[in-house]
């Protein structure tokens, strides 16, 4: 077991956006969490990396780093592409003594070879298209050899061909660092072509829990709305 | 039947009333805000200790970035009021102290306080809309999440390099006054400068340049951290940035001024 959400609940205000979901995800798997907007599929990989506090409930992980790609990558635009990768081991009191310059360089020349952007170490984000900055992220994201990693939509805004190779780079990843993963996202390529799991929110709850074939075969009535994106069901979009 | 309860909330007393109480939550939650990141980052130095690079990069900015406003400002002041003062001081008799007058104005308020206003203008709505912008592009949930603590990284050095760069820049700055000062009173009266020069001395005390570098010093340091509180605290997207940036320039505004009331209390009375 890597991830273990137990009895989950948050409330903005007066509002829930998580009520009382449960779910496990374990090393070398991925599990999709798909759901309309303001479902509070991001809510919930920002209380699992600890960006928010929850209400109640619990949320147990195995020991070691968690990682996070951003939706729209969030690269430091100040630093290069070496210093963006490079961050957690400078940075990190636990890590900063650990490398020389030569080793770091050594890092992210791998990394950046792993996500296919070899010798752009010196440029700026801005200087990169959406895509490369998504595949900088993932770098960045990996450096620490976490255990967990976090996917915020990470094929939205991109072309299909950049949405392939960010959904191959996410099964690769499962594969050689065996972490265990949780990609929000609410692309179907996204979610066949990665997801081992799949679960479904809506309000704030857990409506659907299956493989990604049985959320194609929509025997339930929120996958079915889900899957042929339709309007009429019982998920209804907020004003 | 309408209860007075329900009739109360739709009258006009209790829309000011509700919007007094939320300006006020509002202005308690910013005063926890700017002590609660002030006390972290001071936590943090104690933890982590300082990253010297980091800090000579920010001391760049509001050093050597922000002098050529603030010259231009505090130069501009000196002029502006030794013109109408020397005026008055030559045909009351009093020319022998106009260089003693610029200069207790300039070293306990001109130089001090319109660098400040300088230094919020520039660098304080720089800071804030930096540290907003990361924050509505999701940059500071990257830096905790990569493990290594925002408000350590991104404070530190900005408040540091206000509370030791802003006495160099108000010095630079006094000095800069205190010399245009004499110069305008040379045009604008026909004072000499060996007359002006000689009396620049006569009221300096050592008291008052350190209270000045001290003010300075707090003047710095209050505005980086309210600039990056401001910014750190950012909602929305390119609306809350700009929010952000106006509120770190008005509070930062108020700030100096209730400071230097305060010093001008302490120290002066």
């Amino acid at each position: 077991m890597s991830i273990e959400v137990k009895n989950l609940v948050k409330k903005f205000e007066d509002k829930v956006v998580i009520n009382d979901i449960s779910f496990k995800v374990n090393d070398g798997e991925v599990l999709a969490i798909v759901g309309f907007s303001g479902s509070g599929k991001s809510t919930v990989l920002k209380l699992i990396s600890g960006l928010i506090p929850y209400d109640e409930g619990e949320i147990i992980t195995s020991e070691g780093d968690i990682a996070m790609v951003f939706q729209y990558s969030a690269l430091f635009d100040s630093l290069n592409v070496f210093e963006n990768i490079s961050f957690a081991l400078r940075e990190r009191k636990d890590l900063r003594k650990l490398y020389t310059h030569e080793q770091l360089q050594e890092i992210v020349a791998q990394k950046l070879e792993l996500v296919g952007l070899q010798g752009i170490e010196n440029k700026f984000p801005s200087e990169l298209s959406g895509g490369m900055q998504k595949r900088v992220s993932f770098a960045r994201a990996i450096v620490t050899k976490p255990n967990t990693i976090l996917y915020d939509e990470p094929t939205a805004g991109l072309d299909p061909m950049s949405s392939t190779l960010i959904e191959d780079y996410i099964v690769s990843l499962k594969h050689e660092i065996n972490a265990a993963s949780i990609v929000v996202t609410h692309q179907m390529s996204t979610i066949t072509r990665t997801a081992d799991r799949v679960i479904m929110l809506y309000d704030g709850k857990i409506v659907f829990e299956g493989t990604p074939d049985e959320l194609l075969k929509q025997d339930n009535p929120y996958t079915k709305q889900f899957v042929t994106a339709s309007l009429d069901g019982p998920m209804q979009m907020k004003a | 039947m309408i209860t007075f309860a329900q009739y109360y909330k739709k009258s006009a007393t209790y829309k000011v009333f509700s919007e007094l109480a939320k300006e006020a939550e509002h202005f308690t939650s910013t005063i926890g805000q700017i002590a609660q990141m002030g006390i972290r980052m001071v936590k943090r130095i104690l933890i982590d200790g300082i990253e010297i690079k980091e800090l000579f990069a920010q001391c760049e900015r509001f050093g050597i970035s922000s002098l050529p406003i603030t010259l231009s400002i505090v130069g501009m002041t000196s002029i502006i009021v030794s013109s109408q003062v020397a005026n008055e001081m030559v045909k009351q008799g009093g020319s022998g102290l106009i260089g003693m007058l610029m200069t207790i104005l300039t070293v306990r308020e001109v130089g001090v306080i319109m660098s400040g206003f300088a230094l919020i203008s520039m660098i304080g709505s720089s800071l804030a809309s930096e540290l907003a912008t990361m924050r509505v592009t999701e940059q500071v949930d990257a830096i905790d999440v990569l493990g290594v603590d925002s408000v350590g990284y991104l404070f530190t050095p900005r408040v540091l390099s206000g509370i030791l760069m802003m006495p160099v820049v108000v010095i630079i700055a006094s000095v800069f006054g205190v010399i245009l000062g004499g110069i305008a009173s040379n045009v604008f009266s026909g004072l000499s400068y060996r007359a002006y020069f000689t009396s620049v001395w006569l009221g300096l005390y050592m008291k008052d340049l350190w209270v000045c570098l001290s003010k300075a010093a707090v003047f710095g340091g209050t505005i980086a951290l309210i600039s990056c509180t401001c910014g750190y605290f950012a909602k929305g997207g390119a609306k809350g940035v700009g929010l952000a940036t106006t509120k770190a320039v008005v509070w930062s505004f108020i700030s100096i001024v209730i400071w230097d009331m305060i010093f001008a209390m302490l120290f002066f009375f």
